[in-house]
């Protein structure tokens, strides 16, 4: 094996154990390094964004790397390269000249529309960013089969009776399939058929690897067989004339040099009088046309009827999107998440969920919490942990609880003390804050839940929990959620009056009940009742 | 003893208890007049347990040499013994030498809480205290494959469920809840405890009446021994606090649920009032369908002082 697939490898393994770490909620803080380290997803994402972070920093080292050395990122480190490299040896990537080799300027265009999305403001990077996109399809469709398989198979070992491993699901799962496949399957027409012609973090690193320092270089003894350029898979070698380079399209995987019959070619310090390599730029009204194209497109999305305005109140018209704790508030949030899905893969109660188009192209893919699935537990912020690109704010723990992601409102209709007088109280033994009470109400036999505004967090404890199936008789609306793009969680919502305080760490008691009222869940003694016709 | 065993032998129990609390039998007569029907000790959680068990004739009155026992005390939340939410770690601690001393096979602490159960191992104490005897020994039990379905042949409403099948497994079963009030129940005790053994609790409260549920559940999970750990009573607020927590530093102990669960709740205030056992309805119905009794002026209660 070539010390390239070993280093190959190697990246790819050490990219699955991160995501299988967060998926197992082992260690939280940076297993999301792969993702910063995508060009197109850090640029992109600053543009539409609007800000600049140091955590982006491993982005700008593979920026300095493919000045030095070309695009080494692509040959060695990106796993949605590798994993390209795996699907077209399996599925037979067709070899030597074909409709790629004509293409390679396409990368560039989908750069520019999604430049021109992002300048207005909107990111569509989740389309096409690689590691957005690998990250997405190992976390949210592999690795739940993964564990599925796992469960099954431990379930066929008699002496591990009991043992269960969690399946997360996840929803939307098959626009990444669909994806996918058609990704795959463009080894019909060539190897790293993405790569070539749709990657625009290759789109990127081709245009700042036009002349390397360290590049292929080709002696005297060429024989001009043309063996090289045949069996390059980026199609960087020129048919005609082989000791010419694409440098922007070679991605140093030295496949050249392994076949070359006369041991012509090598790759180390480019002569300044290479000749100079013809590259697969558009021309720049094309790339000026199609980025407008991407910023029309932002412009009609940012129109649309599901797309929320971030400002409470009669414009907000839907959908009823949960976020995640401490997110930026919802427009600059929707301008930085990548929807890599790394917060989802991470969080351990499975409530984190890719939003489906419903939510809107601009919100495709974006986390929401779904509390009917899971619960978001006030002691954990993993999802903050292993944000790429801050898009949920990374807040101390003391301010995380207050971090309020909604209220809970009960429906009465569904509920099975207020609407068929039966006694449960499960939303008020779940929840952490002590937010709601049970009350013996004068209409109803049993005690019925009420909701204490200024104390609910929105974790979603009681919908997740409550027995009435489907849908929950008491649920989560996003309404007061407090996502403050800087400054205190906890001084905003004590500035509002709330009370988001575990109950553990709570010291108030209930007030003792009046004579002739019963206490909550007890009957009242017959001395207490009035007689009929009578009040109390 | 395999689960039909099991099942015939706490339908049996009930039986008997049926039997009892009809009048036509006393139920110190059953297991012979020396003891008391209830013991009340005030004392520290650990010698306070020990001293109840003794007075109802020790621990090996109820557990045998190679028996496996399962202990089940409330730690389904995720707070410290102040809150009054959980038993005290020394109760269940103190119960789980007694019936190592008395050569237990295997002895369990298990529930199965709503709150994460880590947080819940964590917090409540009782993890880290029973550790030192066997590190396997406390656990919770969540995933649906560690329950096995049972009927419930008694069953009014509720005639079919999921218990653990390491419960189903055991010779001994006994009930160490924490006292506390319950919004929906009134109080939770022994009665109400035993819905932390099975799967689906979720239907006991939408699909039946719960007072039914819970004496149905009841009627074919039937500790031999009941321990309520009162050294601290979570008055009010319960079952998850916060709530007034009275000091009572007493623990009670009977072989009669219901008779253990009517004296502690007449032995307390609840809300800042006195109630009748009867108020409670599912405590009511127990005694009604013959799981034991609340009559507790009539029954033999000894109180000691450690």
């Amino acid at each position: 094996m070539s010390l390239r697939r070993v280093v190959q490898l190697f990246t790819l393994a050490l990219f699955l154990l991160c995501l299988l770490l967060a998926a197992g909620s082992i260690a939280p803080r940076g297993l999301n390094f792969f993702l910063r380290l995508d060009p197109a997803l850090a640029a992109l994402t600053l543009v539409s964004g609007r800000y600049v972070t140091w955590s982006l920093l491993p982005a700008v080292v593979i920026v300095a790397l493919t000045l030095i050395a070309g695009r080494l990122f692509c040959g060695y480190i990106c796993p949605m390269g590798t994993t390209i490299d795996g699907t077209d040896k399996l599925l037979g990537a067709r070899k030597g000249p074909g409709p790629a080799d004509r293409l390679g300027r396409v990368k560039h265009l989908v750069l520019a529309f999604l430049l021109g999305a992002g300048l207005v403001g909107v990111s569509y990077v989740f389309a096409a960013a690689p590691l957005s996109l690998i990250t997405r399809l190992y976390g949210l469709v592999a690795q739940p089969v993964l564990a599925l398989t796992a469960d099954r198979g431990l379930a066929l070992v008699p002496i591990s009776s009991g043992v269960e491993i969690d399946t997360p699901r996840f929803a939307s799962q098959l626009f990444v399939v669909v994806f996918f496949v058609l990704v795959f399957g463009l080894a019909r027409f060539a190897p790293r058929f993405w790569c070539r012609v749709l990657c625009p973090a290759g789109a990127l690193m081709a245009l700042l690897s036009r002349k390397p320092l360290i590049r292929r270089r080709v002696s005297e003894d060429c024989t001009a067989c043309g063996l090289c350029a045949r069996s390059c898979p980026m199609g960087a070698i020129d048919q005609e004339a082989p000791e010419r380079t694409r440098h922007g399209e070679c991605i140093v995987c030295q496949t050249c040099r392994d076949v070359c019959p006369v041991e012509a070619i090598d790759f180390g310090a480019g002569v300044s009088g290479d000749r100079p390599d013809e590259i697969f730029l558009p021309a720049r009204r094309q790339f000026l046309a199609v980025g407008l194209a991407g910023a029309g497109l932002a412009a009609v999305n940012l129109t649309g009827l599901p797309t929320l305005t971030g400002q409470p109140g009669p414009g907000r018209v839907k959908p009823d999107l949960l976020r995640p704790p401490a997110a930026l508030p919802e427009a600059d949030f929707l301008r930085r998440c990548a929807r890599c899905g790394e917060c989802m893969t991470a969080c351990p109660t499975n409530t984190l969920q890719p939003a489906g188009l419903a939510a809107g192209l601009a919100a495709l893919f974006s986390p929401t919490v779904t509390p009917r699935l899971g619960f978001c537990d006030p002691a954990c912020h993993r999802c903050a942990d292993v944000c790429p690109t801050e898009a949920i704010r990374r807040v101390p723990m003391g301010e995380r609880v207050w971090a309020r992601i909604g209220i809970a409102v009960i429906e009465p209709g569904r509920c099975l003390a207020w609407e068929m007088d039966k006694s449960c109280l499960v939303c008020d033994e779940v929840c952490p804050f002590d937010a709601i009470e049970l009350v013996q109400e004068e209409s109803h036999t049993v005690a019925v839940p009420r909701v204490s505004e200024d104390k609910c967090a929105g974790c979603g404890y009681c919908e997740h929990a409550c027995p009435i199936e489907s849908r929950a008789a008491i649920r989560v609306s996003p309404m007061g959620a407090l996502r403050p793009a800087r400054g205190s969680h906890a001084a905003q919502a004590r500035a509002q009056g709330l009370s988001l305080i575990p109950a553990a760490k709570r010291r108030r008691t209930p007030a003792a009940t009046q004579s002739g009222q019963a206490a909550p869940g007890f009957t009242p003694a017959e001395s207490d009742k009035p007689a009929p016709g009578f009040t109390r | 003893m395999d689960r039909r065993k099991f099942l015939k032998s706490q339908i049996g129990g009930a039986a008997a208890l049926s039997l009892g609390a009809t009048g036509l039998l006393k139920p110190s007569a059953l297991f012979g007049a020396e003891f008391p029907d209830i013991a009340a000790v005030k004392g520290g959680p650990g010698p306070a347990t020990r001293a109840a068990v003794q007075a109802l004739g020790g621990m090996g009155r109820f557990v045998k040499t190679g028996q496996k026992v399962v202990i089940k005390p409330n730690m389904s939340f995720p707070r410290g013994p102040d809150s009054g939410t959980t038993t005290h770690p020394e109760v269940v601690k103190e119960l789980a030498v007694m019936c190592r001393e008395q050569g237990a096979a295997r002895i369990q602490v298990l529930d199965n809480p709503l709150a994460p159960s880590e947080q819940c191992l964590e917090n409540s104490g009782i993890r880290e205290i029973c550790q030192a005897l066997d590190r396997n020994m406390v656990r919770m039990i969540e995933k649906g494959r560690q329950f096995d379905k049972v009927n419930i042949p008694k069953g009014k409403a509720m005639r079919e469920t999921e218990i653990m099948q390491d419960v189903l497994g055991a010779d001994v079963l006994i009930a160490a809840p924490v006292a506390k009030s319950h919004s929906s129940g009134g109080v939770s005790l022994s009665l109400k405890g035993m819905m932390g053994l099975i799967y689906n609790r979720g239907v006991m409260h939408w699909r039946y009446d719960l007072s039914t549920a819970i004496v149905d559940l009841n009627t074919v999970l039937t500790p031999a021994l009941v321990v309520i750990d009162a050294t601290r009573v979570l008055s009010s607020g319960g079952p998850g606090g916060p709530g007034t927590v009275i000091k009572a530093n007493t623990i009670i102990a009977s072989t009669d649920r219901v008779a253990a669960d009517a004296f502690t709740v007449s032995s307390f205030e609840w809300y800042g009032r006195h109630y009748q056992p009867g108020q409670v309805p599912h405590i009511l119905e127990a005694s009604q369908r013959g799981l034991g009794r609340m009559d507790v002026e009539n029954l033999s209660v000894e109180h000691l002082t450690v």
